[in-house]
């Protein structure tokens, strides 16, 4: 009861017209990050950053958010009009939304996805809505003990899902972590790997980096590639019929159910609760032949499961401070620009900006069910921008976030470097988001440890005495030991198992 | 693929071990706890067991057939993707240099002119006009609406 008055306080803040004008900004440059090919949701949130420099801190997030979730619409519409995902999560949507556009449906699919996008992310926040606070209730007990197993589980449930390549992803957890030790010492204040550079005495940006890692490296690639789109899918009526409504319903309950509980567990990239939605839909339907085939059902499953993982991934944010995904940690990231450090405190001490935030994202979800069905056409329009002003533009937002925030060349030259570094790691199969995650969390990873080990007298032994610290340790060994000794039949999903 | 994963995870090894030595260079505890270097040293020695592991993991994969498709070794960009990928990168850096003397908007005309010539571009007009807004608009944008201060270089432009 106590969330729905702060709920409806933070209603009536989302809905002054400067907190909507930054939503439906928001929601109109992440629908369009998400057309462009090659730009996911993460790059687009990191290069739009700048944007927002000059809005108050709650502006700020509202429309950082509605870029991440505009963005997740956005990458339907290339799906379903040239088989080609805007972002990785509507790989799942090109098996049956293109084969409907191949059919004269394309409406159908994008009106529909848009449908199910909206129900799953409505839904979706309000489970956030009674979830969060008492999560958050319940994290304000935990001392730096249980916050440092918090991340620690957190981390290595990311690492966990990178399956066969998991060597690797502890490696890249541990780089980031050691990247993230760059700077002023947090407990003592002494400087660390800084080599006299005045620059590094703050640490490195993550700002820069998180634009290099994915701004930079994913122009690279795609510049290597030479990307280019024609569009081939011709849009008759944007409305699904009464029948294919009806055949929607159930895809899209089950949608919501399957995203919201994979939002909330880290490390569950957006493409598995598509996949394991859409699997899911195909083996509860009477005639699963039709799936491939252009079945509705596919394209609702898929793009419900979608929102309602982007928006449920909120809560581990909100509630404990622990981004699950790289988007989520570059939304962390912008909060902390903004002074304010996402976690159980954040309901307590700042309760007005983070219910005007949660109010904001049903706004949100209408304004993108509102715009983007009569604008679909227009979308569809700006796969025609040939690649050389789309890398010129996106470079253009780079260069000004990386340096717009500090005022420091320094920072657009590390944007550059880590660019170069993402492209190769990409290249070479090392997974990047743990090292984003670890480089966000390290320093606060860092203080709890150091902190525990000040009030044990540097035993280690306290976490022994610490039931929930306990527990939440035993977490990544359980994990790791299952992945070591899985069966093959529990192989991690690829992209490459939906095709 | 194999001896790039290999190369990385050597380089990677090179960082953690150079990280342990200048972790080693900071007190690991003081009287009060754990000290600067406490955290980096454990990291750096994890990095060091994790990279070796990972090292022999790769080195013992087996290797690629020689008749295999010749995608699969290629790490570097080559032909007109690596022209295309050196542009971006040597651009980049140009512009980040340029900045500092003569500005933003003067940096960012030059490199926007030449990065749509360097990817395939060749209408004038159209990259006159996107060299001028992509400059000169985006500075007036970002400095007057969105209050961001962009470098002005040592011309004052």
């Amino acid at each position: 009861m106590e969330a729905l008055g702060h709920l409806l306080q933070g209603f009536a803040a989302a809905l002054t017209p400067g907190y909507l004008l930054y939503a439906f900004t928001g929601c109109m440059l992440g629908t369009l990050i998400g057309v462009l090919p090659g730009l996911g949701p993460a790059a687009g949130t990191a290069i739009l950053i700048p944007l927002t420099f000059s809005l108050d801190a709650t502006g700020a997030i509202i429309m950082l958010c509605a870029i991440y979730y505009g963005a997740m619409y956005g990458g339907t519409i290339t799906s379903v009009l040239i088989n080609v995902p805007g972002e990785a999560a509507s790989v799942v949507t090109c098996i049956d939304g293109h084969q409907m556009a191949k059919q004269g449906r394309a409406g159908s699919a994008l009106g529909i996805a848009a449908i199910g996008s909206f129900v799953g992310g409505t839904l979706a926040t309000v489970a956030l809505v009674a979830v969060a606070m008492p999560l958050a209730s319940l994290a304000l007990k935990f001392g730096p003990a249980e916050f440092f197993a918090l991340m620690v589980a957190g981390l290595c449930l990311v690492v966990g899902l990178a399956g066969n390549n998991m060597l690797a992803a502890l490696l890249m957890t541990v780089i980031g972590l050691l990247f993230a030790m760059i700077g002023v010492d947090p407990v003592r204040g002494a400087p660390r790997f800084t080599f006299g550079v005045e620059e590094l005495y703050d640490g490195i940006g993550f700002v820069p980096v998180v634009m290099g890692l994915f701004g930079v490296a994913e122009l690279l690639l795609a510049a290597e590639k030479r990307q280019t789109h024609m569009v081939e899918a011709e849009l008759k009526s944007w409305m699904p019929t009464r029948q294919e409504c009806r055949q929607s319903v159930g895809a899209i309950s089950r949608g919501t159910v399957v995203g919201f509980v994979l939002g909330l567990i880290p490390g569950v990239g957006a493409i598995v609760p598509t996949f394991m939605a859409y699997v899911l839909e195909k083996r509860v339907s009477k005639t699963p032949e039709r799936f491939g085939k252009g079945a509705i059902e596919g394209v609702a499953s898929a793009e419900t499961a979608n929102n309602a993982y982007a928006n449920a991934s909120m809560v581990p944010l909100l509630a404990l401070g622990i981004p699950s995904s790289p988007t989520i940690a570059v939304l962390m990231g912008a909060f902390i620009v903004n002074g304010i450090t996402p976690g159980p405190f954040l309901f307590k001490e700042q309760p007005a900006l983070v219910w005007t935030v949660i109010a904001s994202f049903f706004v949100g979800n209408a304004l993108l069910l509102i715009l983007n069905l009569p604008l679909v056409g227009l979308w569809a329009k700006l796969l025609k921008i040939p690649f050389s002003y789309m890398c010129a533009g996106v470079l253009i937002f780079c260069v000004i976030g990386a340096y717009g925030l500090k005022q420091s060349l320094f920072d657009v030259w590390v944007m550059l470097g880590f660019g170069i570094l993402g492209y190769l790691l990409r290249k070479l199969d090392f997974p990047i988001a743990p090292a984003i995650l670890a480089l966000i969390l390290g320093p606060m990873m860092e203080k709890s440890l150091r902190t525990t080990l000040e009030i044990s007298g540097g035993s280690f032994g306290i976490f022994l005495d610490r039931p929930v610290a306990l527990a939440l340790l035993t977490i990544p060994v359980i994990v790791i030991a299952f992945l070591i000794f899985k069966p093959r039949s529990l192989a991690p999903l690829r992209e490459s198992d939906i095709e | 693929m194999r001896q790039g994963r290999l190369v990385a995870t050597g380089a990677m090894l090179a960082f953690c071990l150079f990280a342990l030595w200048q972790s080693l260079l900071l007190s690991l505890t003081d009287r009060l706890g754990p000290g600067p270097g406490f955290f980096p040293f454990w990291l750096a020695l994890i990095g060091i067991v994790l990279s070796l592991a990972l090292f022999v993991s790769i080195w013992r994969e087996s290797p690629p057939a020689a008749d295999g498709p010749a995608e699969e070794a290629r790490i570097l960009p080559h032909g007109w993707g690596a022209i295309r990928c050196f542009a971006i990168i040597g651009l980049l850096a140009a512009v980040t240099v340029a900045m500092e003397f003569v500005g933003f908007r003067i940096a960012m005309l030059v490199f926007n002119a030449a990065l749509v010539i360097a990817l395939g571009e060749r209408r004038w007009w159209l990259i006159a006009l996107f060299a001028t807004l992509g400059s000169f608009g985006v500075y007036y944008v970002f400095t007057t609406w969105l209050d961001v201060l962009l470098p002005t270089g040592q011309f004052g432009i």
